[in-house]
């Protein structure tokens, strides 16, 4: 009798392991945040934050050292002009990290829910998203100055100007809080577009802002007053943000697997291009070109002519945005076997970073 | 096949529920619950049934005599076995096949109701791509994932104003209670109380509540409100099939009744 209620137990045990191990994400939560110094590249993804020189696609050093259940990040890290790595977990805590050694200055631990979206830097300020409906403005060692809360979760990094700091939220609004005034914590203005605003807002040269939605429509507005300047409607849904170039043209991709090109001062459509997958992420602008990524696993180069330049396959999905470091394109491909891959200008893979187990 | 027949089916009629209500993600959780427990409540009659059955042929004085007679040979019990339940009308999967069809629906349910909380990239595009075309994305994203106190996507913690800084499982122990409640409200007393399934079904009222209450206190706080939805469901199905047994929750009941005997 009690071999089988001892049985039972473990049996018991055994399931409740079992269950825990699965609904605390077998599956990843998303997919990799990347950014860059320069010489070094910054991937948040899942229990760590790899720092992986450019160069040669070697390790330098990774946050924590050893895994911890509890942590994750995918939340792109974000440098400081006085040598700080701000990183968001999903465990609610942002913390500062030594670029150097990965080392800990310090952790905020106000919020109430994960961190997503990256955090901004202006004005001597950390600006940084929550998904507990959250901007929180903190000094540049941590202490919280004040907050702004909005109607739903922020997923996305904020944008700043001199005076300003712009972002959207799930709540279907774009807000902008003024840093100058005695009150920051109220909007200077807020829009309300058609859908949920999940990837980040561009800030043209002219003062406008250009905003996606997963109501389909990219939207441009006027930052000084928040008025919609124009709106015009992809073929699906939007996850990113668009891009501007130098030269007025602004880029935004869809769920459809569509790449646009607009121009940005009247949302009119210049060409599109659809390779192979639906598009995520933004694309990275180039002196002449855009390269994008396609949940296909395809890497893709696409001259300001609409000319294909080239296309890389490779194994995973391409969900986040390419990252330019030096001459290097940067991309962490989601599901596949490498967790960082380097290709130069022309498409060519330079390295293959696999974190070591 | 898992995900088109049983989990998308599932989230699209969470969703609905979701919009027809006006937006109350924990309304809808509850109201769903008791739709698909009404939808699988013909499937529970037939368990309770054939649950019944076997716990009265086990107390009969026919099965008492075939198990002295057939002590030493088990191949011929087994045979016996069958043969009165043939007699007796009784299906001997009748008791655990409604069980085993209402499994994936469990299953089904829980992930549908994780998915559309989806509180993660990843979740948010898994959650885009189930939707029916017939739902416009802008008008169910952002889903509102408050419900009194609680963020739907995050386990629960009450914070009481004169204990600021610890939080109270409360979800978690209302959750333990009513399975407790409910296990020990639906439990027919044993035929044979002295015996290991006897020891058995005291065990698991004990250990399941307490492993539903680990689940609720770990898991989104979503996943409790359909615990609890689900415990208090099946207690009102079995009242309304007249099976609660109300004397199970006084504690020594089953003993005092056994030695006035």
């Amino acid at each position: 009798m009690k071999t089988k209620i001892l049985y039972y137990s473990f049996a018991l045990f055994l399931l409740m392991i079992v269950l825990s191990g699965c609904a605390s994400g077998m599956t990843p939560s998303s997919w990799a945040g990347v950014s860059t110094d320069g010489p070094t590249a910054y991937v948040a993804l899942a229990s760590h934050v790899y720092a992986v020189q450019v160069s040669n696609g070697v390790e330098q050093w990774r946050y924590p050292a050893k895994a911890d259940a509890k942590i994750s990040f995918y939340a792109a890290p974000t440098i400081t002009p006085d040598g700080q790595l701000i990183v968001g977990g999903y465990n609610r805590v942002l913390y500062s990290l030594s670029p150097k050694n990965g080392s800990v200055n310090w952790t905020f631990e106000g919020a109430k829910d994960r961190w997503i979206g990256s955090a901004a830097i202006g004005n001597g300020m950390i600006f940084a998203p929550s998904t507990d409906y959250n901007l929180y403005a903190l000094d540049m060692k941590g202490k919280l100055l004040w907050k702004y809360t909005a109607g739903q979760a922020l997923w996305s990094q904020p944008v700043v100007d001199t005076k300003r700091v712009y972002f959207g939220s799930l709540d279907h609004f774009v807000y902008a809080l003024d840093m100058t005034t005695s009150k920051p914590d109220k909007a200077a203005w807020s829009t309300k577009l058609d859908g949920s605003i999940l990837g980040s807002l561009t800030l043209g040269k002219d003062g406008i802002l250009y905003a996606g939605t997963l109501g389909g429509s990219i939207y441009a507005l006027d930052s000084a007053t928040g008025k919609i300047k124009w709106q015009h409607s992809l073929s699906s849904w939007i996850w990113s943000g668009p891009t501007v170039d130098g030269s007025g043209n602004l880029f935004a991709s869809d769920q459809a697997g569509k790449m646009f090109s607009l121009a940005a001062d009247s949302g009119k459509e210049n060409w599109s291009v659809q390779p192979d997958g639906p598009i995520l992420g933004s694309p990275l602008v180039l002196e002449n070109s855009i390269v994008f990524g396609t949940e296909s696993g395809s890497l893709v180069s696409v001259g300001f002519d609409n000319k294909t330049l080239w296309t890389k396959t490779i194994t995973g999905k391409l969900y986040g945005t390419p990252v330019l470091a030096g001459t290097s394109i940067l991309v962490a491909p989601l599901g596949g076997d490498a967790t960082l891959i380097a290709f130069d200008q022309n498409g060519v893979q330079q390295w293959v970073y696999t974190p070591a187990k | 096949m898992w995900e088109t027949f049983i989990v998308t089916p599932l989230t699209n009629v969470l969703l609905w529920t979701y919009q027809v209500i006006g937006g109350n993600f924990g309304l809808a959780i509850i109201i769903f619950t008791i739709l698909i427990r009404l939808v699988t409540h013909p499937l529970m009659a037939q368990q309770i049934k054939s649950s019944q059955g076997m716990q009265e042929m086990q107390k009969s004085k026919k099965w008492q005599d075939i198990q002295k007679k057939y002590k030493d040979d088990k191949e011929k019990l087994a045979q016996e076995q069958m043969a009165l339940y043939k007699e007796l009308g009784i299906n001997p999967f009748g008791a655990c096949l409604p069980t085993l069809i209402q499994l994936p629906i469990i299953f089904g349910l829980y992930q549908s109701i994780m998915r559309a909380l989806a509180a993660s990239p990843m979740q948010l595009l898994t959650l885009t791509r189930s939707m029916y075309s017939f739902f416009h994305i802008s008008d169910i994203i952002p889903l509102n994932s408050h419900f009194l106190w609680m963020n739907l996507g995050q386990p629960e913690k009450l914070f009481l104003p004169f204990l600021p800084t610890i939080g109270i499982p409360s979800l978690a122990i209302v959750v333990a209670v009513t399975s407790y409640f409910q296990q020990k409200l639906i439990t027919p007393p044993a035929a044979n109380p002295g015996d290991q399934s006897a020891a058995m079904s005291k065990m698991m009222a004990i250990y399941m509540p307490l492993l539903m209450g680990y689940f609720a206190m770990t898991f989104a706080s979503g996943l409790a409100i359909y615990f609890i939805a689900g415990n208090l469901v099946g207690i009102a199905q079995y009242a309304m099939l007249g099976k609660l047994d109300w004397k199970n929750l006084i504690p020594g009941s089953k003993n005092v009744e056994k030695k006035s005997k």
